[in-house]
């Protein structure tokens, strides 16, 4: 296997590879890139009307308060847990295989970022009023509510953003000044401005170098707090089945599992699409996949920690939540749930035999899948089984919610397409044997 | 505010009572089918036993003006908050529809405007002037009747006198035939309210949650 | 009365600045120059009004402000500011509201407000029924009505038939008037929910006239029979006030109560313990209470019976009349015991569901409160005082329109109230000229060749008697909003109508109705300001008790036992009440108190019954006796008793406006056409049915779903 590690490639040959996509386009992308684009527009129509009608438009109601929108944002910024925490987990230990992988995973994370940041806003009420909650001595001489755990969320996302924005950005200078010399006008423009003059001296690399491991080590804190607080959105209440004390560990651990899973799957995709085979090789997709096992099994006892105290605990408010969860009306998906995101992995990826970039890719689509559920089931039967009997309901979304959560998944792959074309996907200087390393 | 189960009917004249007095909107079947009706007190009813030894228990339930409110710190505006008289109060205006406060009450008192609420002429004509019409979007919920409490206040401020105990009676407890409800200050020793809440029958709605509520039931005596 | 109450009365019309001392010269001008509807306040202002939601007839204040009412005139849009009427509440100084209001009294307002409210006089247009009308002018539309009611006076007065609601009051009079001008029969009741059977008995029994009063408040055990005396009966609010104090009004007593009803209603939750009646068995359960009181020696009174009565409670057999209740024996011996051994019993007979023998219910129940002595004092039954008006007391309806040419109704709906195999509606259409006065298009109303649409009753001048006082007394109400559209006061209607047929007529007034009251130092304006007059309580009078025949059989059932196995009972709904509430936004978004359904009524069946059809909460059933069938949601009640199916009456109207229109359907409908003998009121709890499952839940809407609080879900 060592054979065919891409860092044994003419770095000429990979340069050429890697560089190639940005010029040269296909009509399947196109076809695809405005295929999504409609879905968005779909989504973005669907948005228009709830504010003009009013929240009304939505499945929600006394007392399911929250659905969709919620799930999909708790969802999205799990995902944004693959970029930041693989790649810098990896870089800090160093380990040699992660090249190719990392920026790809730096991309989901912005791009995550960017659409689940966009929920909490879309779910308000009266969403033109969102400013309102963020803090800034204003007319209204008034501060937010800085005890509300969705200020904290607030806070939290923003630098989350910010974080991951420069972490992508960095390791992409020296890439950008090697394309800066670029055919296209428009391009070269761009290369040169966003190169920050890169010059590639040893005082740059040493910075850059440096910048990447601070950079690594601050994301991954703000990752790990960011899912936790998220997680205390619920876990500060004190509704049944939301008030935890895992919730936080439990979050970050769904987190980071779901990120492996969609890292898995963007990566074999572009595989495939960019005919990447040469760089992108079963060996990662084996480690990537040995990961997501991990996550699984780690995930299951999470699950399997809260679940049995509720069970065993047996208190009837609680017992109301986790009946409708396991053989109520949400049983459904409960069950999917517990088979996409621990029965498949731990098949296809716990046996040897089985564990190939195709059962990866399958995996991953079931773990995304059921993790998508496992936020749908946090948030609609708690709320569906409030303390007081009497106010029981049950939530049954409509198009207009489904129609704006399509609408983040195509904006995803918009967002994707676009910076595949733009930047080259997987960081080609780290391939060159520069100067740090000749000492 | 105390209520007396034991005098309490069912009868539900002060449900409509809160619908005329603070300009609750209705709904259509449509919405009422997906739980969008506004209730800002309803009357619980439970069967207990079986044939023949059946018992139906009604109990009023509004917001329970919790000292210690769950639905306070959450909100991220300061919509819903504590007032200085310790009602917890909603300013309508300042709401951007988080709902998390009504994620949080756990006695599901709190009531979201779906859409723009709308009344067919000529039936705003009845809309009571002292209380604001709530826009799409946001949260609402029982206020203790607050725009009686502050005439109260005023009145006895015109005439410059004290407020006699239960002078200010919010809708709900005026109307109500069996005079099951009581309200009044509860930092007055000497009110009515006091000392219901104080007598042996007086019990918390989930009182074990520590909310502190300011509705005591009094339970049915045996 | 508490001094703030009195002066937020009278001050609300201009001219109690006067009685209040602070007449400015302004406060004297005023009522001379400005009618008390043109003031259109900033500040709140209270006048006294009467509520004529049910013939209870509490008397309400109405809280005044400013509103916004915006008309179109010619496409344009006007905005103007309008004296409106802003809630709703019970008037302090009348003793039967005592200040409070029962839900249905509140909601009065929508009625006043409605968006369908009829706007002026109409004309049909369409079929009789078809609910088709074009809008006409008074002066077309009096002449009209005077030349049809000309005719049919000339032919034959005796084919004149004027259908009203049940109160006596301002209006019933001048109804009377007209008859009599018209040498026309006297008005008939037509209405569920006057309770002519609880009259009769007591006429009988005591020869009082009116409606018995029960001091439930100072009674210490109560046992209600067949009266849902805090739901839809004679007088809810005055009953709910009163139940308040007996149970918690005094430091020393908690009353006891006792509910033996055929269902499941408030009064039967509110009580300590129901024993479940079967259906028209209330006589059989009485006449063994009474046995087991002198089997137990706690006849404590029995001298005063009469013979013939004394009789048929030692006759009874007291293990075969309570099995044909479904009554368990022991629980019933423990039961009388208690009453036998209170020192203040009272028993409450009523007919809140007519049976055929329903009057031997409530005579049996008079005579065990005389056995226990509890007539003419306090805690006990006590003599109605005398009627400032005499009520109607014919309630042959189906009778007088099957001879009818001419047909005047007014605060009536009988196309509703009852059932197709009455043939009502046949003659609805089969009179030559129906005109009805009603202020909405109902079912009713659909059938009328003429709408004279009266006033609304917050618009109208009106006294009215309450039911059940023992007090003489009236509440007053004197218009103080304009009214809203081109309606007319029915009083001055009938006038012109009169005037035009040249037949003399002279008009009610209120004035002229309280005049004889408005003795000492209580002016006729005082009595309008205050919203009537309540003379003291006459002292309670030992009664001259006759003897009242009385059978403890069980009622007969409509329809073949074998075809039609389950007993069919139809009741007055609490937001509904007979059907007159359906067409409030209010009352159809107010939970039903027993199954919490809103915007429609179920059909309640017991869970054995529902276990059988395999009916589940929601499942459209069809309800069928042998005069027709409807189709509703079931609702499975824990309470019902197995066999018995009830329904709340409301749903299921042809028209009455946007919220009632079409929605469900009418219980009455399906009812034999049953009368109780001595009355002629229509027997509710009659009528056989059976019942099979004809669908899946449709919109059925229950405000809260689960039935049980504690939600037995463990591991
Ligand atoms: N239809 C109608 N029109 C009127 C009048 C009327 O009675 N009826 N009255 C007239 C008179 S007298 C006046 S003074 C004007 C008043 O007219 P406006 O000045 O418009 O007064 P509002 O509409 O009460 O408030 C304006 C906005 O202020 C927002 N607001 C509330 N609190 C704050 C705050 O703390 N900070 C900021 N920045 N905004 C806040 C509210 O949400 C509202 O959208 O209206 C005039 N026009
Ligand atoms: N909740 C709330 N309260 C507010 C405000 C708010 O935005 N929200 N705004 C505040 C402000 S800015 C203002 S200016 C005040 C205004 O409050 P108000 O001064 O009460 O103004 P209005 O209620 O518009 O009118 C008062 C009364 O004047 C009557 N009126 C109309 N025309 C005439 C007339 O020609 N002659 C006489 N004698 N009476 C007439 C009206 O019918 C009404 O009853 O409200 C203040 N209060
Ligand atoms: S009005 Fe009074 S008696 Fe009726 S339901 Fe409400 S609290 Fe109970
Ligand atoms: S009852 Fe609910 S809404 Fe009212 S104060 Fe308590 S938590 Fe808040
Ligand atoms: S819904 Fe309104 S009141 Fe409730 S928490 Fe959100 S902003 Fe605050
Ligand atoms: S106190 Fe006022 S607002 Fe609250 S329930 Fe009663 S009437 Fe409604
Ligand atoms: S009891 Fe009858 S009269 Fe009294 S308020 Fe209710 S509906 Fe009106």
């Amino acid at each position: 296997m060592a054979a065919s590690a891409p860092e044994l490639l003419p770095y000429a040959k990979i340069r050429e590879d890697l560089f190639r996509p940005l010029s040269k386009g296909s009509s399947a992308y196109w076809t695809t890139v405005f295929g999504a684009l409609s879905i968005v527009i779909l989504g973005a129509v669907a948005w228009g009307i709830q504010v003009r009608d009013g929240m009304g438009v939505t499945g929600l109601n006394r007392p399911v308060f929250w659905g969709f929108y919620i799930v999909d944002f708790v969802f999205w910024i799990g995902i944004s847990h693959a970029g930041t925490l693989i790649s810098a987990i990896l870089r800090l230990t160093d380990a040699g295989w992660r090249k190719p992988v990392t920026r790809a995973a730096e991309a989901i994370t912005v791009f995550c970022l960017m659409i689940g940041g966009m929920f909490p806003i879309i779910h308000l009420g009266r969403s033109w009023l969102f400013y309102w909650l963020i803090p800034y001595p204003s007319e209204r001489l008034l501060w937010p509510n800085f005890r509300s755990p969705l200020l904290w969320d607030l806070v939290a996302i923003l630098t989350y953003v910010t974080g991951s924005v420069i972490y992508l950005y960095l390791p992409l200078i020296p890439d950008m000044a090697q394309l800066a010399e670029h055919n296209v006008p428009w391009r070269r423009k761009l290369y040169r401005i966003l190169s920050l003059g890169w010059t590639g001296s040893d005082r740059e690399w040493h910075a850059l170098e440096r910048a990447m491991k601070l950079m690594a080590c601050i994301i991954l804190a703000v990752a790990i707090s960011v899912h936790t607080v998220v997680s205390w959105d619920f876990a500060m209440s004190i509704a049944p089945m939301w008030h935890s004390t895992i919730f936080g560990p439990y979050f970050v651990v769904g987190a980071i599992f779901s990120g492996i899973a969609a890292l898995l799957l963007v990566l074999g995709i572009l595989r495939r699409a960019l005919g990447l085979e040469l760089y992108l090789t079963k060996h990662h997709f084996n480690n990537l996949s040995k990961l997501l096992l991990l996550m699984s099994l780690l995930w299951f006892y999470f699950t399997f920690a809260e679940y049995q105290t509720v069970w065993y605990g047996n208190e009837p408010s609680e017992m109301a939540v986790f009946a409708s969860k396991i053989r109520g009306p949400y049983a459904p998906f409960f069950w999917t749930m517990v088979v996409c995101n621990f029965v498949v992995p731990f098949i296809l990826l716990g046996i040897r035999k089985l564990r190939t970039i195709t059962t990866a890719m399958v995996s991953s689509v079931c773990v995304l899948t059921g993790m998508w559920l496992e936020r749908y089931l946090i948030v609609a039967p708690t709320l569906g089984n409030p303390r007081m009997t009497s106010a029981s309901g049950i939530y049954t979304p409509t198009w207009i919610e489904f129609a704006i959560t399509a609408a983040t998944f195509a904006g995803m792959i918009v967002l994707y397409l676009l910076f595949s074309k733009l930047f080259p996907i997987i960081a080609v200087w780290e391939f060159k044997p520069h100067p740090v390393e000749e000492e | 505010m105390s209520i007396d189960l034991d005098r309490c009917t069912g009868c539900e004249a002060c449900v409509v009572a809160c619908h005329a007095e603070n300009n609750l909107p209705v709904s259509s079947p449509d919405q009422a089918e997906k739980g969008r009706t506004a209730h800002w007190i309803r009357v619980d009813r439970y069967y207990e036993g079986e044939f023949p030894d059946v018992k139906v228990k009604y109990r009023p339930v509004l917001c329970q003006q919790c000292d210690n409110a769950p639905c306070e710190p959450v909100c991220p505006t300061y919509a819903t908050y504590h007032n200085p008289e310790g009602l917890n109060v909603q300013v309508y205006n300042r709401c951007v529809g988080t709902f998390y406060c009504a994620n949080n009450c756990p006695y599901t008192v709190r009531f979201f405007n779906w859409f723009a609420p709308e009344w067919p002429e000529p039936l705003q004509l009845q809309h009571n002037p002292d209380v604001a019409i709530r826009p799409a979007g946001v949260m609402e919920k029982c206020t203790f009747c607050v725009q009686r409490i502050q005439r109260g206040k005023r009145d006895a401020m015109v005439e410059n006198r004290p407020l006699a105990d239960g002078e200010i009676q919010p809708a709900c407890v005026q109307s109500c035939p069996a005079e099951a409800m009581a309200f009044g200050d509860l930092n007055d020793p000497e009110s009515k309210v006091s000392k219901l809440a104080g007598s042996g029958r007086s019990t918390l709605l989930l009182g074990e949650l520590g909310t502190k509520p300011k509705v005591f039931y009094l339970e049915r005596a045996k | 009365m508490d001094r703030r109450v009195f002066f937020r009365i009278l001050s609300a019309t201009s001219a109690g600045a006067l009685t209040t001392g602070c007449g400015t010269s302004v406060g004297k001008l005023m009522p001379l120059l400005v009618p008390d509807y043109e003031i259109v306040p900033g500040e709140e202002q209270w006048h006294p009004a009467v509520c004529t939601a049910c013939s209870a007839g509490c008397g309400t204040l109405a809280r005044i402000m400013e509103g916004e009412r915006v008309t179109t005139d010619k496409g344009e849009q006007v905005r103007e500011r309008v004296a409106a009427v802003k809630k709703m509440e019970g008037n302090p100084l009348d003793p039967i509201s005592g200040g409070r209001l029962c839900a249905r009294g509140q909601a009065a307002v929508q009625a006043l407000y409605h968006p369908d409210r009829l706007r002026g006089p109409m004309q049909r247009s369409g079929e009789r029924g078809s609910g088709q009308f074009a809008a006409t002018s008074w002066d077309t539309a009096i002449a009209s009505a005077a030349e049809k009611i000309g005719k049919a006076r000339a032919a034959d007065p005796g084919r004149i038939v004027i259908l009203t609601g049940g109160a006596a009051g301002s209006r019933s009079l001048a109804l009377d008037r007209f008859a009599k001008a018209l040498k026309a029969p006297a008005p008939i009741v037509c209405s569920i929910t006057d309770h002519p059977v609880e009259r009769k008995a007591a006429q009988m029994v005591f020869g009082w006239t009116g409606q018995p009063v029960y001091d439930l408040a100072n009674a210490q055990f109560v046992l209600g029979v067949g009266a849902d005396f805090l739901g839809g009966w004679t007088s809810p609010v005055y009953y709910a006030r009163q139940y308040g104090s007996f149970r918690q009004g005094r430091r020393e007593v908690r009353g006891r109560l006792v509910q033996a009803e055929s269902r499941l209603s408030i009064t039967a939750a509110a009580a300590d313990r129901w024993l479940p009646v079967h259906p028209g068995a209330e006589p059989q359960f009485l006449a063994a209470v009474g046995r087991i009181l002198f089997d137990t020696k706690l006849a404590r009174n029995a001298k005063d019976l009469p013979k013939a009565a004394a009789d048929t409670f030692r006759s009874a057999d007291v293990k075969a009349l309570l099995a044909a209740c479904g009554l368990e024996e022991k629980r019933v011996r423990e039961v009388v015991q208690e009453l036998g051994e209170s020192p203040t019993p009272l028993v409450i007979g009523g007919a809140s569901i007519v049976q055929n023998n329903s009057l031997d219910a409530v005579i049996a129940s008079h005579y065990i409160n005389v056995m226990l002595g509890a007539v003419g004092k306090p805690g006990g039954v006590l003599a109605p005082a005398k009627e400032t008006v005499t009520p109607f007391d014919n309630y042959r309806v189906a009778d007088a329109l099957s001879r009818a040419q001419v047909v005047l109704i007014d605060g009536a709906n009988p196309a509703y109230l009852f059932p197709k195999s009455s043939g009502v509606e046949e003659a609805l259409k089969r009179a030559e000229t129906v005109i009805n006065f009603g202020t909405f298009l109902d079912d009713s109303s659909a059938f009328a060749d003429l709408i004279l649409p009266d006033h609304d009753t917050l618009e109208s001048e009106i006294a009215l008697v309450p039911a059940v006082s023992n007090r003489v007394g009236m509440a007053v109400g004197s218009p103080f909003i304009r009214p809203l559209y081109d309606t007319r006061a029915v009083e001055r209607t009938l006038a012109e109508i009169a005037k035009k047929m040249q037949v003399v007529y002279d008009g009610v007034s209120v004035r002229e109705l309280v005049e004889p009251f408005a003795a000492g130092e209580t002016t006729i304006d005082d009595i309008l300001h205050q919203g009537g007059f309540w003379n003291d309580a006459a002292p309670a009078a030992a009664p001259r008790i006759s003897d009242a025949k009385f059978e403890a059989t069980s009622s007969a059932m409509a329809g073949d036992a074998a075809q039609f196995p389950l007993a069919f009972q139809p009741y007055t709904s609490l937001q509904h009440h007979d059907g007159s509430g359906a067409n409030l936004p209010w009352m159809q978004e107010l939970p039903d108190p027993v199954s919490s359904s809103i915007w429609g009524l179920p059909v309640e069946l017991d869970p054995k019954t529902a276990a059988g059809l395999r009916v589940a909460n929601g499942d459209i059933v069809r309800v069928e006796s042998a005069h027709g069938s409807i189709d509703a949601p079931a609702y499975v009640h824990p309470g019902a008793i197995p066999g018995v199916v009830s329904m709340p009456i409301g749903d299921g109207h042809t028209h009455y406006g946007r919220y009632a229109t079409g929605r469900g359907a009418n219980p009455l409908s399906i009812l034999a056409s049953a009368y109780e003998k001595s009355t002629g009121a229509l027997v509710l709890g009659g009528t056989r049915v059976k019942v099979s499952r004809v669908g899946d839940r449709k919109q059925w809407i229950q405000f809260s779903t689960p039935d049980r609080e504690e939600r037995d879900i463990h591991r």
